[in-house]
């Protein structure tokens, strides 16, 4: 399967718990080749996707699959995905060792998989300790460990950035490029926009089950906007739109100006090139994360 | 399926359980069976007939028998603490066809119980010869036939781990699946056997049938001589072995086929 490009693909997807729609009429594909971050505040129905997705949970209704395949339907499912659904799953009385060990038999791959997988994750050292005395951190790395024994061409995490540290991140993130790179399907869940937004390509959001906003991050979440309170305002607008690239100025209440197409140094370095005068210099929210935010904390019907 | 069963071995190899059961077969057969031996039957309180008597032999060897509840929890304990630990959605991420993790399971499992059967019946067999020819005491049964009904009690405790097993993939949740397995081998049927009329049932029950495999009605004739009601007639050894097999199979069959829709979550 090596080299392959797998899409995941759902279909009207509903999961009913009683009389609790988790999941309603979801329907959105994953590219490979990209980042693909699956976004909704809790309880948006986030977990129970992904576990539909792996064949955890049946769906009341609708399909999901990877490759054009339901789950259970993969010949050696490890294979083609490792998904990582829960990062806390493992035996305490279980060294990390021990732990691999038991999935490369279950998955047939070799015990050199396993010293390969504890090396590139840093678990060298901690390997033969039970993982009663593991960090969330350590956890979380032991289970990616795992779901990547079968090198698998696509890969399904939900709330990665759960328990890691800065450090951490920030090595998910270069590490889910490079699968991403390889042509790799990369689907990532969170709760938290702010944390996956430099991670991801593509953004999947949903709210209470149903799907809201699908596609490319750069398209959803709009240009990046910069208000600056300036008592030049008038001499730094006309600065700006005989600049180049030219932004988009308008001038907002407050004597402020709004500049679209360009970032906050940018515009405090031409406006100090011009000598003039800046007193306030605010990073707007994109149009996504001002959606996201209006998901999460209720207060707007969705768009 | 083999991948699955390697599987199992190791994480069975890898837990301490496993070595904690081995050492309860040397201490449960060797150690009670010696202290058992040693004591006398005739000095318990109650008293009952002693060890030179047939009777008093196969009661010990039937006491032996109500062990059976040890390898039953760690059937139990293993199998639902994959769903303690959350492990259990990991298998069935590298095993979507349920059925076969199970299946593995029951397998390892069988083998394990076979190991602590043969351990349980060995040291006992060891402990209880050791004793009476220390003792002097004369054996109220040929050495041939001891051994025998040990045998048959080393089997049922593979039968027992089965049924552990069984029930702990039925229920997932660990505290309430070992109080039901512990409870109810350990006391839920000496509980049954008091009530007139259930008591008739007795027989047909594992703990009934696990009796008639040394043919060992001391207790519930005890009880039923307390309680005034009717001596239970246990079924013969074979029929009770063949009864044994199949809540063993029942409880497998049960285990096998019930986790395949459920949702994980
Ligand atoms: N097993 C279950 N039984 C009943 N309700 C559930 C179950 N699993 C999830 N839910 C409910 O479904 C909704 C979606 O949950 P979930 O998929 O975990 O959301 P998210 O992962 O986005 O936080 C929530 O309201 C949750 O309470
Ligand atoms: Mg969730």
């Amino acid at each position: 399967m090596n080299g392959d490009r797998l899409k995941i693909e759902v279909s009207n997807l509903t999961k009913r718990y009683g009389a609790l729609t988790a999941v309603r009429d979801l329907t959105f594909t994953v590219e490979p080749g990209v980042v693909t971050g699956f976004l909704g505040p809790n309880g948006a129905g986030k977990t129970t996707t992904m576990r539909m997705l792996t064949g955890l949970v049946s769906p009341t209704s609708g399909t999901a699959t990877i490759a054009g395949r339901p789950y259970g339907r993969l010949p050696r499912p490890s294979r083609t995905v490792g998904a990582v659904l829960d990062a806390n799953a493992c035996h305490p009385g279980h060294t990390a060792r021990d732990h691999l060990r038991v999935y490369a038999a279950m998955g047939g791959y070799p015990d050199s998989r396993v010293t390969d997988l504890l090396d590139l994750l840093g678990l060298t050292e901690a390997a033969d300790r039970r993982t009663r005395g593991f960090s969330t951190g350590m956890r979380q790395r032991l289970n990616l460990a795992t779901a990547l024994l079968g090198d698998p061409r696509v890969l399904l995490l939900d709330e990665p950035s759960n328990g890691l540290d800065p450090e951490g991140m920030r090595w998910l993130r270069s590490f889910l490029r490079r699968l991403a790179d390889e042509g790799r399907t990369v689907l990532i869940s969170s709760h938290v926009l702010s944390e996956i937004q430099q991670l991801v390509d593509d953004v999947v959001v949903i709210r209470r089950g149903e799907l809201v906003a699908a596609g490319p991050w750069s398209r959803l979440a709009g240009p990046p906007a910069v208000l600056v309170s300036s008592p030049d305002a008038d001499r730094l607008a006309a600065a700006l739109r005989v600049s180049r690239p030219a932004p988009r100025v308008e001038a907002v209440e407050g004597g402020r100006l709004r500049v679209r197409g360009l970032d906050a140094p940018d515009v405090a370095d031409l406006a100090a090139a011009h000598r003039l005068r800046v007193h306030e210099l605010v990073t707007e929210n994109t149009s996504l994360e001002e959606l996201f935010l209006h998901l999460t904390t209720g207060k707007a019907a969705a768009p | 399926m083999n991948h699955l069963i390697k599987a199992e071995f190791r994480r069975l190899f890898a837990t301490r359980m496993w070595s904690g059961l081995l050492l309860a077969a040397a201490l449960l057969g060797g150690g009670m069976m010696g202290a058992m031996a040693l004591v006398g039957p005739e000095n318990f309180t109650p008293p009952m007939p002693g060890m030179d008597t047939e009777t008093g032999l196969r009661s010990i060897l039937g006491i032996l028998g109500y062990t059976a509840f040890v390898p039953a929890a760690a059937g139990t304990l293993a199998v639902t603490s994959e769903y303690r630990h959350r492990t259990a959605a990991v298998t069935f991420l590298f095993a979507p066809r349920r059925w076969q993790v199970v299946a593995a399971k029951l397998a390892t499992y069988a083998v394990a119980g076979l190991a602590y059967g043969l351990i349980l019946a060995g040291t006992a067999a060891a402990a209880l010869f050791a004793v009476a020819a220390a003792s002097g005491t004369s054996l109220g049964l040929p050495p041939g036939t001891v051994l025998a009904l040990l045998a048959r009690i080393g089997l049922a405790m593979v039968v027992y781990l089965l049924i552990g097993v069984g029930v702990g993939a039925l229920l997932r949740n660990q505290v309430v699946a070992l109080c039901v397995v512990i409870g109810y081998l350990y006391m839920g049927e000496t509980l049954l056997m008091m009530i007139p009329g259930v008591n008739a049932l007795y027989p047909v029950l594992p703990g009934g049938a696990t009796a008639s495999l040394t043919d060992f009605t001391y207790l519930a004739d005890a009880m039923s001589q307390e309680l005034g009601s009717t001596a239970v007639q246990l079924l013969p050894p074979a029929a009770g072995a063949l009864l044994l097999t199949a809540y063993a199979l029942a409880a497998s069959l049960i285990a096998v086929i019930i986790p395949m829709r459920r949702d994980i979550t």
